[in-house]
């Protein structure tokens, strides 16, 4: 009754830090975009549009306000929910989102289907027979991977697979001409709700070089930890109590020593997902992923300030979401965590 | 080693061999068959709208043009011709004035009449809230339409490149009853228009166009247009070398893989077209301040440029070395005002301002971080003049990103800059007025204008006028005004012309050899594959 009285203070408090955090994040998004070099009325009419034709589209975009004027509407805008409308294409900056975030969510939800297969397979093996061949392949598999550069991994694997093999395809969530059925924006999901097979097999199919390439790049990490959390956690004394009760090697392993290395693999699981949102960006470039990682860096270079505060303000509230959920959930599966 | 192994063990790895084998199989035999009827373009660059009031990208541009109309066009030998309109426009005595009759056989994609109250809805609705309207809102005082199928243009002055003007895209008429609630916003993600392809679907990673079965001029040679973008160099170069693409435009594309592409099409694996260059890539030298204030110095700078090295090191020749900044399709008479490279030269202009004894000139040059080609121009200017002119001249490099360069050139804070330019229309004057209009000038320095928004900085009384005058007159009068206009900029070479862009295309080998216009952009509607090959 205790546990569970403190329990929810604990999530309390964690869950009154989110709107402090997102303001503090939103406020210097704010201004760290205005005081960076470049304007967006540059981007939209380019450099030599006169001064009339630039005080005019200033004035339509509401760029000739002060700063704190603008400062205090984008605040009040965002209390309301509205994350407002992109300066080049005047859409609103949530349906821009609303767009690119599921393929992002889905792309980063199958590298972490992916890594999780391949990471926790190598890690696992490398601890059931420390010092064998398979031990030092998935060692330097995880050294490896965690090295190598994910945007020129990701051209070898395009070179590979789509151009000498010329299985999948180069880029792209679908083929040319196709168009993305309405939905939830999930479109495996949308094509099994479907019923639709034809959607459900193109949608997987340039869905698999991105999610593998960044399902293999984040495996390393994921081998590396549940290896060495594993190797850590077999040396403990209630192993050594469970071995001696003449217990089997794999059922002290699968029950006894893998669900305590765990708790940190979940931390880093957690982390790994908040920076999948955002982070993929190279991955997101190199397979034209139309993603939010790539939404955000176009609106970066055309100096689009609502797109970018709008997918700042989102990834930072997944990001602490998903942060402050990976927080409860030791808390509650661990109960040496002190809270 | 199976045989080693115990009988379940052996069991499952057979099972799970099979399930990756099968799976594999499976992904090459469900490989999508392509629908060989409609022809897969891709390129570089979203298409963020297809809005002709809103695009201002030359990626849109094209893709607009095949949508939509416009007045007149530049045909592939430059020369005006009518398209929309019936004939030349007929300019009034006082050059106020123009009229222009239309063709009353065209329809909208969505069945409506195009007439001269559309072109004037279109024309109008371009002032009020296009992106690129000062181009033309300083020009044209207002339009009337005193017939149906007649069009008058009052000008403000009398303007020869108003008839080039009228070829831009991006005033090609939109149906007045599509567009009713969007005269003053923008529809980014429709288009309805006159052209020979109608917009089926758009969205920013791609968009469908369909053969306009009522279209009035000649049928498209394919069933229809799936357009797709990359965001790499190298995704466009394997996605065109590996089949998946049909056609690939170049903009934008790496100059290591444009050889790459042009040597693939040497051996016939692709096709490969050409287009009129209408891009110029330039050095703007800031002149309001020293050292660069120092027209000798500016002048040296000029004749330390080796531009046949340059293109050869960073196109491999597929740039070409320009001298004038005016592209030579728009030029009845071919001129380089520019100098040649000429290093001994420099080297006693330079000495003329005291340097190459005791002291060397250090030039920052920045270049757009973002654009490959800048990067390696810069490198290879660089190390050329190391080799050349080490006593006298030091080249510092400096990466910006464009849209900072953009932002900061106006407040002078770059004293070289490596930029580029596509005139907004096809025509001398949308090369030689952004480059070098002023509208205040003290001395040689401008202190309003065009010249301040390029980062020169630089005019002079003699070239405003001479601008002036050639907006009112034609033919070879004009031709004359724009040659001194040229030689002037080249003496006063606060602009360095260092290339010339051409736009190319690479189809498959099985496609007819692709087309273009006389502004550059590809004729889409012209594309076919043979199928007997």
């Amino acid at each position: 009754m205790n546990r569970s009285r403190s329990l929810t203070k604990y999530a309390a408090s964690r869950l009154a830090s989110v709107p402090i955090m997102l303001w503090l994040i939103s406020t210097m998004v704010f201004l760290l975009l205005r005081i960076a070099p470049g304007d967006p009325v540059d981007a939209i009419l380019g450099n030599r549009a006169d001064e009339i034709a630039r005080e005019a589209m200033r004035e339509r975009l509401g760029l000739n306000q002060p700063l704190f004027n603008q400062y205090i509407n984008f605040l009040n805008d965002l209390i309301h929910g509205n994350l407002g409308t992109a300066l080049n294409t005047q859409e609103p900056v949530s349906q821009i989102i609303s767009r690119s975030l599921p393929a992002s969510i889905e792309l980063g939800f199958f590298a972490l289907i992916i890594a999780s297969i391949i990471g926790f397979s190598i890690g696992f093996t490398g601890t059931a027979k420390p010092e064998s061949n398979a031990d030092f392949a998935g060692r330097l598999y995880g050294i490896g991977t965690y090295a190598l550069p994910p945007f020129w991994a990701a051209m070898l694997f395009q070179l590979f697979f789509s151009v000498i093999l010329g299985w999948l395809p180069i880029g792209g969530r679908l083929p040319a001409g196709s168009l993305i059925p309405s939905g939830s924006g999930f479109l495996v999901i949308d094509s099994i709700k479907n019923g639709d097979l034809n959607l459900l097999q193109m949608s997987i199919r340039h869905l698999l070089l991105p999610a593998t390439t960044l399902g293999i790049l984040l495996s390393g990490i994921f081998s590396r930890s549940l290896k060495i959390n594993l190797t850590k956690t077999l040396k403990m004394d209630h192993i050594e109590a469970a071995k001696s009760r003449g217990l089997k090697d794999s059922q002290i392993l699968l029950f006894h020593a893998l669900p305590n290395a765990m708790l940190p693999v979940l931390t880093i699981t957690g982390l790994t997902i908040a920076s999948l949102i955002g982070g993929a960006l190279l991955i997101e470039i190199t397979f034209s992923w139309p993603g939010l990682a790539l939404k955000l860096q176009e609106a970066i270079s055309q100096r689009d300030y609502p797109i970018v505060q709008g997918i700042v303000v989102v990834i930072s509230m997944l990001v602490v979401s998903i942060g402050v959920l990976v927080d409860l959930l030791i808390a509650i599966i661990d109960p040496r965590v002190s809270y | 080693m199976l045989k080693s192994l115990p009988k379940n063990k052996r069991f499952r790895r057979l099972i799970t061999s099979s399930t990756v084998l099968i799976f594999i199989i499976s992904l090459i035999s469900c490989a999508q068959k392509r629908d060989n009827s409609r022809i897969i373009v891709s390129s570089k660059g979203k298409i963020e709208s297809i809005d002709p009031a809103q695009a201002n990208k030359l990626l849109a541009i094209q893709l607009i043009s095949s949508l939509g109309d416009t007045l007149y066009e530049i045909n592939s030998k430059g020369v005006l011709e009518p398209k929309l309109a019936k004939t030349l426009p007929k300019v009034s005595k006082n050059g106020l004035t123009l009229l222009i009759p239309l063709r009353e056989d065209v329809l909208f994609h969505d069945g409506t009449r195009f007439d001269a109250y559309a072109m004037a809805f279109s024309l109008n609705r371009f002032i009020e809230i296009g992106t690129l309207n000062y181009v033309i809102s300083d020009r044209i005082k207002s339009i009337e339409t005193p017939e149906k199928f007649l069009l008058r243009i009052n000008l403000r002055r009398p303007s020869s490149s108003i008839k080039g003007l009228l070829t831009s895209i991006n005033l090609t008429p939109v149906s007045p009853t599509s567009y009713s609630e969007n005269h003053k916003t923008f529809k980014n993600n429709t288009f309805i228009g006159t052209g020979p392809y109608k917009l089926t679907s758009f969205t920013p990673e791609g968009l469908s166009l369909d053969p306009f079965e009522n279209y009035w001029d000649k049928k498209v040679a394919n069933q229809g247009i799936d357009y797709i973008n990359y965001k790499t160099s190298l995704s466009l170069f394997s996605a065109i070398k590996s089949g998946q693409v049909d056609v690939l435009l170049s903009n934008s594309i790496e100059d290591g893989h444009r050889l790459a592409l042009n040597k693939l099409s040497q051996r016939g694996v692709l096709n490969e077209g050409i287009g009129p260059a209408m891009q110029i890539g330039y050095i703007a030298l800031r002149s309001n301040n020293l050292p660069l204030s120092n027209k000798t110095l500016r002048k040296a700078i000029s004749y330390s440029i080796n531009r046949n090295l340059i293109t050869e090191k960073v196109s491999y020749g597929l740039r070409e070395p320009l001298r004038s900044i005016v592209p030579p399709i728009l030029k009845e008479e071919q001129i380089s005002p520019w100098p040649e490279y000429n290093p001994k030269y420099a080297k006693e202009l330079f000495k003329q301002s005291n340097y190459c004894e005791d002291e060397r000139l250090s030039i920052p040059i920045t270049f757009r971080s973002n654009v490959p080609a800048d990067k390696l121009l810069a490198l290879t200017w660089q190390e050329q003049v190391k080799r050349d002119l080490s006593e006298c001249l030091i080249l510092e490099l400096n990466g910006v990103e464009s849209t900072t360069i953009y932002k900061r050139l106006a407040e002078g804070a770059f004293e070289a800059v490596i930029l580029g330019w596509t005139g907004d229309y096809p025509d001398p004057e949308a090369y030689l007025s952004p480059l070098l209009e002023c509208s205040k000038i003290d001395g040689e320095v401008c202190k309003e204008g065009e010249a301040v928004y390029g980062g020169t900085f630089w005019a002079t009384p003699e070239i405003q006028s001479a601008l002036k005058k050639g907006e009112s007159l034609t033919g070879t009068e004009r031709t004359k005004i724009l040659k001194k206009v040229e030689i002037l900029a080249a003496e006063g070479s606060a602009i360095i012309p260092i290339w010339l862009v051409k736009p190319r295309v690479w189809t498959q080998a099985d496609f007819n050899y692709p087309e273009f216009d006389g502004s550059g952009r590809l004729l889409l509607e012209k594309l076919k594959r043979n199928l007997n090959e």
